[in-house]
């Protein structure tokens, strides 16, 4: 659904590319993650979808035609963006935050909306916290309220920029079975994420970039591979499947004692 | 959700009638709500009429004006800039504006140029403002922090040019200056009243339509973006309609501060968190405050008058110790 | 020489203040209250004025020559200075009026009558001289204004070993003593004493002659926005009431206070007074409410007649009666 092709982006004023020649689908009814070591561009091309960046070369399509050609607002109501940060210099309730979705579609306060909210509130599990404003929320909440808030948007596709770095497991856990849902429901849902060893278990396609380029592409099994990480992260690692759940997993080794 | 009762707003409304109303019959004499009929019937004395038509009803017509345009212009700058500590004479509105009012008065210009030239002056200073960011921050333009920072620097500027031509100028002028610089309604004519009003009404209409927009800019510039906001037209656009609105009311009542400031505060704090509802919140609110405080400045001190921004100066020490305590 | 009080002018300063109060008595069916505060400062006036006046030092065998100033300090009066700062309208003017213009070699910059007075140069402000810039001139006499914002120059200059005499000028009375004080400053007493008492004359004239037409109440705003009117503290109050007017704002103590519209509406002079020589200058809309605006009644006097209390003040208690009581002949 959405597409990169060839991607390049360029940071002013630096030397060399963040993203130099990059090209992958993200396709509906699946998670398609995005991961690499820090610096290696995987927020700039968040962004990139964004529009906050622009294209030094190749382009990105929704629905293969060219993100450029929609507008500000045309794109928010295909495309749900959970960014990394988000301010709250206000206090506003949960009802009132999760409404802001409807900007794109014009609607607040009509039937639609209305229903639009119910509905996204409830998936997202965050009906218990409607009266409570969000500066009194737990992280783990703050998040399921956010996806909430994009899933009132009521898009085809749902970006979100590492939703889970400051979350404890069991939080984790409930963000990405969200997700599981969400993308089985139809949606196409990219994610960037460090954490490879949860976006393994959930994504059904990781993106793994080093240095602005595509080091590997595949099912998870494909790239949770220890030669491949190694040479990317730059570290030693082995990975190891669990032998009770059969989940892969990346254990980096200690270099001193 | 918090449930807006249905009486809030008309008791709202309700409210800045009646001080309206105590503003235009209290004063260095009283005029009773039987010779306010009068006056409206048409039939009351001729010093009552003159009284109330000619010196009390602009004035306090045009409080509530620049009280409104004030509560406006400082929800849309605390909303747009994120900071519940913003104020509508941010980059470098007040110090342009006395620039250029000080400078009509030096070119000893008549006196119904200075509003001219302080809107002119305000006008040149956002100008700049906006230069200056745009030209100088890595950031992009439309950054809150950067606008802050060049509008502190043309503040600056500003104060300096004021304060060297105050420096060379006879004592009559410097009071004169410093009269307009506090800040008053006293000379409010019907004719300053339709300007400013006229003026305030498109603004503040412009203010709601963009309501929806600065609700998603506060979440940041990044997810505003996500929700289909083109953050770096709508900042500037907010930016420019809030600052204008204030530059206007310098123009009509020199600078009156911490109105800006305390209203959206006091909006905020009743419970409201829509922006179109912290806007017209603030609008009413933000008219009786400075109708009340005209009403303090003519009668505190007989037979003179107090400046209106010595009055609202005085509202800022409660205001700011608040904010200190919630730090805590 | 000596250096008493001259004669005829204490018989004339004893002979006036019973004359001024007899008038005032005369007025007070009219407004009694405002006429008894009204006379508050005019007697402080007079009183400063006697109280400070120019006196030789004791009855010593050497009469050392000194006069006393508003800063309480004995200051000589011999060598006769040459070289003369005056930061002040009012002394500067004066000095000219005493034919020793020629020895000012400093001014402040407000100093701008007479004409003449333009062509020295301007040393610094009449409040907070620059002080380097007033030695430079090389004085060996300052003559300053007796605020306590000048204070600190005084001292500065003191120091420095310069004569400097600090003048309160205020009030008519204030003026009169300025003059004579003046006069034996330069060494020319005779020539201090003609001014204060040319003035005084004139001033004399134009109280008999307004002391029995009818006084109609007076506001005299010298500013619309913020609207200040001279208020009980000022010469150009006392300049009234010479005048043959009853200034509404004379209970004031301040000389300037600043007034709302309002009050002035209230008060509902007869006649309101405008010093600006300009009758173009248009009226801010808001004082179209006060009755005397609207119908007209409205005088206008030269603002440089009046701007400080000096050599004109006769010439200016004339103006005002004059425009005040049109159909009266004042000589």
């Amino acid at each position: 659904m959405i597409a990169f092709e060839s991607v390049r982006i360029a940071y002013p004023g630096q030397v060399g590319r963040a993203i130099d020649g990059v090209s992958f689908q993200v396709e509906r009814g699946m998670i398609t993650a995005v991961a690499g070591p820090n610096g290696s561009g995987k927020s700039t091309l968040v962004r990139a979808l964004l529009r906050r960046v622009p294209l030094a070369g190749g382009r990105i399509t929704i629905d293969e035609s060219p993100v450029d050609a929609l507008g500000a607002r045309a794109l928010a109501r295909r495309v749900a963006f959970v960014t990394q940060r988000e301010e709250t210099a206000f206090a506003r309730t949960v009802g009132d935050y999760v409404a802001l979705a409807r900007y794109p579609h014009g609607d607040a306060g009509t039937d639609a909306a209305r229903r639009a909210v119910e509905a996204a509130v409830v998936r997202a599990g965050v009906e218990p916290f409607l009266a409570r404003t969000i500066d009194t929320l737990s992280g783990g909440e703050w998040q399921r309220v956010r996806i909430a808030r994009a899933l009132a948007q009521e898009g085809d596709a749902l970006v979100l920029d590492e939703p889970t770095s400051f979350l404890d497991v069991a939080h984790e856990m409930l963000v990405f079975e969200l997700l599981a849902q969400i993308a089985a429901s139809g949606v196409a849902v990219l994610l960037v994420s460090h954490q490879l060893n949860l976006v393994a278990r959930f994504a059904s396609r990781i993106v793994l970039l080093h240095r602005g380029r595509i080091a590997v592409d595949g099912a998870p099994d494909v790239v949770m591979r220890g030669e491949v990480l190694e040479r990317v992260y730059e570290w030693p690692l082995v990975v190891s499947r669990d032998p009770a759940v059969g989940a892969l997993a990346l254990v980096p080794l200690r270099r001193h004692h | 959700m918090i449930a807006h009762r249905g009486w809030h707003w008309p008791a709202a409304l309700a409210g800045l009638v009646v001080v309206a109303i105590l503003g235009v019959a209290l004063g260095a004499v009283s005029i009773s709500l039987h010779d306010l009929a009068a006056v409206v019937r048409g039939d009351a004395p001729a010093s009552v009429r003159e009284i109330v038509l000619t010196l009390r009803a602009p004035r306090v017509v045009l409080a509530a004006l620049v009280g409104a345009a004030l509560g406006a212009s400082g929800s849309t700058m605390q909303a747009t800039l994120r900071n519940p500590l913003a104020e509508p004479y941010l980059l470098g509105v007040s110090g342009g504006a006395a620039v250029g009012a000080v400078g009509a008065m030096l070119l000893r210009l008549p006196a119904a140029s200075w509003p001219i030239g302080a809107f002119v002056g305000a006008a040149v200073a956002v100008a700049l403002a906006l230069g200056v960011a745009r030209g100088t921050s890595m950031l992009r333009a439309a950054d809150p922090r950067t606008l802050l920072m060049a509008g502190v620097v043309v503040g600056a500027l500003a104060n300096a040019v004021v304060m060297i031509a105050l420096a060379n100028v006879p004592p009559e002028t410097v009071r004169g200056a410093l009269w307009w610089m506090m800040g008053s309604v006293g000379d409010a004519t019907w004719t300053s009243v339709a300007w400013l009003g006229a003026y305030a009404l498109i603004a503040i209409i412009a203010l709601l339509t963009q309501a929806p927009t600065i609700d998603a800019l506060t979440l940041g510039d990044e997810a505003a973006a996500g929700l289909g906001v083109r953050v770096e037209r709508a900042t500037a656009q907010a930016f420019l309609t809030a600052a204008l609105l204030a530059a206007a009311t310098v123009a009509a009542a020199g600078l009156v501060g911490f109105v800006g400031l305390i209203v959206p505060y006091l909006a905020r704090g009743a419970g409201l968190s829509r922006q179109r509802e912290i806007l017209l919140a603030s609008v009413i609110v933000g008219a009786m405050l400075v109708i009340a405080a005209d009403l303090v400045a003519r009668i505190a001190t007989p037979p003179s008058e107090l400046p209106l921004g010595a009055v609202t100066a005085v509202l800022g020490v409660p205001f700011f110790l608040v904010q200190l305590r919630r730090l805590r | 020489m000596s250096f008493r009080p001259d004669e005829a002018a204490s018989r004339r300063r004893r002979v006036n203040a019973p004359r001024v109060r007899a008038a005032r008595a005369a007025r007070a069916a009219r407004a009694a209250a405002a006429l008894l505060v009204a006379a508050t400062p005019m007697l402080a006036g007079c009183g400063k004025g006697s109280s400070s006046a120019v006196r030789s030092a004791d009855t010593g065998a050497s009469a050392r020559l000194t006069v006393r100033d508003d800063f309480g300090n004995e200051v000589a009066l011999a060598p006769v200075p040459r070289r003369i700062v005056s930061l002040n309208p009012t002394t500067t003017e004066l000095l000219f009026a005493l034919r020793a213009g020629n020895r000012l070699v400093g001014r402040s910059r407000w100093d701008e009558w007479p004409a003449a007075a333009k062509g020295v140069p301007a040393v610094g402000d009449a409040i907070r001289p620059a002080v380097e810039q007033v030695l430079a001139a090389r004085p060996d006499l300052v003559l300053l204004y007796a605020s306590p914002d000048n204070r600190a120059a005084y001292d500065r200059i003191r120091g420095a070993g310069i004569r400097v005499v600090a003048l309160r000028i205020d009030h008519i009375a204030q003026f009169e003593r300025a003059a004579r004080i003046l006069g034996r400053s330069i060494g020319d007493p005779a020539s201090g004493d003609s001014v204060a008492d040319s003035v005084a004359t004139t001033l004399d004239r134009v109280r008999r002659a307004t002391r029995a037409l009818a006084h109609p109440t007076v506001v005299w705003p010298v500013s619309d926005s913020p609207p200040i009117v001279i208020g009980g503290g000022s010469y150009m109050s006392e300049l009234l009431d010479i005048a043959g007017a009853v200034n509404l704002y004379a209970g004031t103590r301040a000389p300037s206070p600043v007034v709302s519209v309002e009050d002035v509406v209230i008060r509902d002079p007869d006649v309101v007074i405008r010093g600006g020589g300009d009758p173009s200058r248009t009226w801010s809309r808001t004082w179209s409410a006060v009755p005397a605006v609207r119908d007209g009644h409205v005088v206008q006097v030269s603002a440089d007649l009046v701007s400080r209390p000096s050599v004109q003040l006769g010439a200016a208690a004339v103006a005002l009666a004059r425009a005040l009581h049109p159909d009266a002949t004042i000589p």
